[in-house]
């Protein structure tokens, strides 16, 4: 059974409300509808409801799978702002805020900070950007992060990590050149990420071209803060490092170079880039070399889950990343 | 509005955002270099700046602004 059809049957257990501002999409629709009609979620479709009810009858949908969020349903939108305003550290004010309700990505978002929704799954039009701001408009960091970054689940064929074919890496997507402090978040929120989603016990390494102290020079400076940082944070969190790739995740080379106590070292199942021109190319090496299945960007850091999905995503990926943000969701 | 009101509710808006006095806020202050903080400060300055004057400026627009100077002509451009 792969991850995916796992992960899926831990969604169906307990179903969280997705709202999707995107609905009139057709990859979208389809990938909202098989996840409801799979019993993994309880779709809303955030929009005009009459033209989603007959875009679902138009495209062989039952139209009653979906849930309807209507913009124009003014007394729905005076009960969101009305909710969202009563809450603690929130931005925007009810007139700014009912003019950015006019978007159905910020509807969406009201709503689940509202808590009428558990996720807002976004992406296939709106750009990264769009959803990264209005993420931190109106759900905000959570206390204590500094930065919104994002972790992809790899699915390695013939790889014998600690957590069999199955690696965590981040961030891949989002922050570019993260600070020391931005770095330790990523480590932290990527943690709580895995432990959300898979119940492991998070064991992080921070990625570096070093091995405490092997290498010297101001990258490495700023891994060796970062993970200073990360441990003085979250001392209840297993968060080891600077550690070469091989260091962090072969038990033999681990033992060769590490010369000290590491929960983390050869053992490792959470691997965080030191920026993203590593991230980047690093996950790419693991899809084309290593055949392995990427699954995400996971966006983290935000007070509740929120997904950014690829704006070429097909129907099967969306809904991998549906249940993905589910199960996340209902994590708590 | 007089555009010596528009930058006064803007070092307002700033001193409470960046935690610094308004004394000390010019329209020559740079945001990077002065005031510096997270990124996700300029997203609340860009909220305040829509809940207060009512005007609804882009994010990029925002960080693309070297000065508080020049963020006040972004804004005046969209009163």
């Amino acid at each position: 059974m792969s991850i995916l059809e796992k992960l899926s049957l831990a969604a169906k257990e307990r179903p969280m409300r997705v709202a999707f501002p995107e609905g009139e999409n057709e990859k979208m629709m389809q990938a909202a509808y098989e996840c409801a009609a799979e019993g993994c979620i309880y779709a809303i479709l955030a929009g005009d409801s009459e033209k989603l009810r007959s875009l679902a009858s138009e495209r062989g949908y039952d139209p009653e799978r979906f849930i309807y969020a209507d913009l124009q349903d003014e007394t729905l939108k005076a009960d969101l702002i009305a909710k969202y305003v009563a809450l603690p550290d929130t931005r925007l004010k009810e007139k700014a805020l009912a003019r950015r309700m006019q978007d159905p990505l910020y509807f969406a978002m009201v709503m689940q900070a509202a808590g009428e929704a558990d996720v807002t799954f976004a992406g296939i039009n709106y750009t990264t950007e769009d959803v990264l701001l209005a993420g931190q408009m109106i759900i905000g960091l959570k206390e204590g992060i500094s930065t919104v970054s994002s972790i992809g689940l790899c699915e390695i064929p013939g790889f014998q990590g600690s957590e069999g074919e199955l690696l965590a890496v981040g961030d891949s997507a989002v922050c570019a050149n993260p600070t020391a402090e931005q770095l330790a978040d990523i480590a932290i929120s990527a943690c709580e990420t895995v432990k959300a989603l898979l119940n492991w016990e998070p064991r992080c390494a921070f990625i570096s071209y070093s091995t405490l102290g092997s290498g010297q020079g101001v990258l490495i400076d700023k891994v060796r803060e970062a993970v200073k940082l990360a441990q003085e944070k979250r001392p209840d969190l297993l968060l080891d490092g600077e550690f070469q790739l091989d260091a962090a995740i072969v038990p033999a080379v681990a033992e060769k170079k590490v010369k000290r106590e590491s929960a983390v070292a050869g053992k490792a199942n959470v691997l965080i880039w030191p920026d993203l021109n590593v991230g980047n190319a690093g996950v790419k090496l693991i899809q084309i070399l290593g055949h392995a299945d990427a699954y995400g960007p996971l966006l983290q850091g935000f007070k509740k889950i929120i997904c950014d999905c690829s704006r070429s995503a097909p129907v099967s990926e969306l809904k991998g990343n549906i249940i993905m943000s589910a199960i996340r969701a209902s994590a708590g | 509005m007089e555009r010596n009101e528009l930058e006064k509710q803007l070092f307002e808006i700033i001193s409470q955002l960046y935690n610094k006095d308004v004394e000390e806020l010019t329209t020559e202050t740079r945001f990077k270099e002065d005031l510096g903080g997270a990124s996700v400060l300029m997203v609340g300055l860009v909220s305040e700046i829509e809940n207060e004057l009512d005007v609804m400026i882009q994010l990029q627009d925002a960080a693309a602004c070297e000065t508080i100077g020049d963020l006040a002509d972004k804004v005046e451009e969209e009163l």
